[in-house]
């Protein structure tokens, strides 16, 4: 596992069509030590995903660094798994291809890859839809494959961009759930993005509330773990925490 | 009246889910029928304009004599060389102008400007260059394969979603591996269009090199016919060009286009 050091961090984009710079991230600092799980909380378009990408080394940064695992990102890399907003899953490639894409490309064997790959599919429910195209597949079931073929493939860094957001309720508790077992079980550094300002605090160890692309405050999530809805749904601390959360991103 | 045609649009729905080539053939009818009505009633003399029955009657002979196969095989032999060729050149060329910016810059302008060149164009100095013959034939073709497939090819590698590409090396795809992973399939709807559009041309261009410059082939067939005055002769070759693209596209091109963009859901059925 990596930690994850950003230091006055900043992105401007230049807008073409407008001949005006946006600045997206300003002067942003961040520690997360390795194994940590942070949530990321924000208005829309205050930069949750440029930082994201950056990370991801998807797109260069126009100041400050990055470091994984202390060492400067210079691009994209296995070991920073992404899970995208758009899910971005290939349409050439059945659900379970797609989930067995990262082992493949590791040189894991056919046989060894379409275990793990249906593991994980058993996990989000969608064992159904192995041998289907993403096309044919609901929001839903898009974004549960676009998650577990991040997790297949057992990064250090997994980032996250708002990866439940078109589930259902019922299920989206399930996943939360998941997510944190499989966390506690393979411990890896999380950055998960969402707006929804429950799933954050059950989520996270720290809640980081960003405000026109910088850090407005850190909240510590000191719950105990493992956290399951039925029991945090009426804990008076997880119902504390919650509405700090939400009155700083109402306040951002 | 009404539940009569409904019950017999049915059953005609019905026969054509079950035999789709009837629903190909049918469409056809009233224009057979029309040509044998103005042929039957002598509109025009009959060496000016023979029936639908005298061009199956020579259809019949050509085939007895080996001549129709005989052209046939040259002229399919020669769109399949021409379009291997077109694609084993055109797709590569298409991936390295789509994916790299320098390659762009100096190739896209050299590519429109051959472009324009049409594939006739080029004979005048085909045949100086080569004569009468297989090479200055399959020059042409592909010539006239490759643009569609480049251009298109392009198009289809600049218009992969740069998630996808940014999905794949995430999970550890190497440059080369992106190639096969996402360029290619992520390609593949528009480099099927640019194919399809490229053995249309390329048919249309070898025909008429047949005529021009051929000693056998549909097209030498029907310019030979012209010479002889044999309006029969003319009329089954214009049958058999449209009846062959027909099969090519229905039998090859359609049904890798089903089983891969229409699939993926890439391209609407
Ligand atoms: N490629 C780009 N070119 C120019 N401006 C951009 C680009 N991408 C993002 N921006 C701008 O940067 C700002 C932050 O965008 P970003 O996508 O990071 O927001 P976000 O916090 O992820 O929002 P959301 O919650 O809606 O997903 C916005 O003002 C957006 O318009
Ligand atoms: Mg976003």
């Amino acid at each position: 596992m990596k930690s994850l050091t950003i230091r006055n961090l900043s992105k401007t984009y230049f807008d073409v069509h407008a001949g005006a710079n946006v600045t997206a991230v300003r002067d942003l600092s961040l520690e997360v030590p390795a194994g940590e799980f942070v949530s990321i909380v924000g208005p829309s378009g205050c930069g949750k995903t440029t930082l994201l990408n950056m990370i991801a080394g998807f797109i260069p940064h126009t100041g400050g660094e990055i470091l994984v695992g202390g060492h400067p990102v210079k691009g994209p890399g296995p070991d920073r798994g992404v899970v995208f907003q758009s899910f971005a899953l290939f349409p050439w490639r059945t659900v379970l291809d797609n989930v067995a894409f990262g082992p493949k490309m590791r040189g894991v064997g056919r046989a060894e890859r379409e275990k793990i790959a249906h593991e994980y599919l058993a996990l989000a429910k969608l064992s159904a839809a192995a041998g289907r195209y993403p096309n044919e597949l609901s929001g839903g079931m898009q974004q549960r494959v676009g998650v577990v073929r991040a997790l297949a493939n057992d990064p250090d860094v997994l980032l996250m961009d708002e990866p439940f957001a078109s589930v259902d309720a019922q299920t989206r508790m399930t996943l939360q759930e998941e997510l944190t077992r499989i966390w506690e079980q393979k411990r890896p550094t999380v950055i998960f993005i969402t707006h929804d300002v429950p799933e954050a605090v059950f989520l996270g160890n720290r809640v980081v509330a960003l405000s026109k692309g910088r850090v407005l405050e850190e909240i510590a999530v000191d719950l105990p773990r493992p956290r399951v809805w039925d029991d945090l749904n009426e804990d008076d601390r997880f119902k504390a925490l919650s509405g700090r959360v939400l009155q700083l991103v109402r306040s951002a | 009246m009404t539940p009569l045609l409904l019950r017999a649009w049915s059953r005609y729905l019905r026969l054509t889910t079950q035999w789709p080539s009837i629903g190909t053939i049918v469409p056809f009818i009233p224009l057979i029928v029309a040509w044998w009505i103005v042929t039957e009633m002598r509109a025009f003399p009959p060496a000016f304009l023979p029936g639908p029955a005298e061009v199956v009657r020579s259809f019949g002979s050509l085939v007895y004599t080996g001549v129709l196969p005989e052209y046939l095989q040259d002229s399919l032999v020669r769109l399949a060389i021409g379009s291997f060729w077109g694609i084993a050149l055109g797709v590569p060329l298409g991936i390295l102008v789509g994916l790299s910016q320098p390659a762009h810059k100096a190739l896209w302008p050299v590519l429109l400007f051959f472009q324009a060149i049409g594939d006739i164009a080029w004979l005048p100095i085909l045949v100086i260059w080569f004569g009468y013959g297989l090479t200055t034939m399959t020059v042409i073709i592909v010539y006239t394969v490759i643009f569609p497939v480049v251009l298109n090819t392009v198009l289809g590698v600049r218009s992969i979603p740069v998630n996808m590409h940014r999905a794949a090396q995430s999970l550890g795809a190497s440059r080369t591996r992106m190639l096969w992973e996402v360029v290619l399939p992520g390609a593949l709807p528009n480099i099927m269009t640019g194919l399809r559009n490229g053995l249309g041309y390329g048919w249309r261009a070898l025909i008429a090199t047949e005529i021009i410059v051929g000693t056998s082939g549909i097209g030498f067939l029907m310019f030979d016919a012209r010479r002889a005055g044999s309006v029969v002769e003319i009329l089954l070759g214009m049958i058999i060009l449209g009846s062959l693209w027909y099969i090519v596209d229905s039998w090859i091109l359609a049904p890798i286009e089903r089983a891969t963009g229409q699939r993926w859901g890439l391209v609407t059925k």
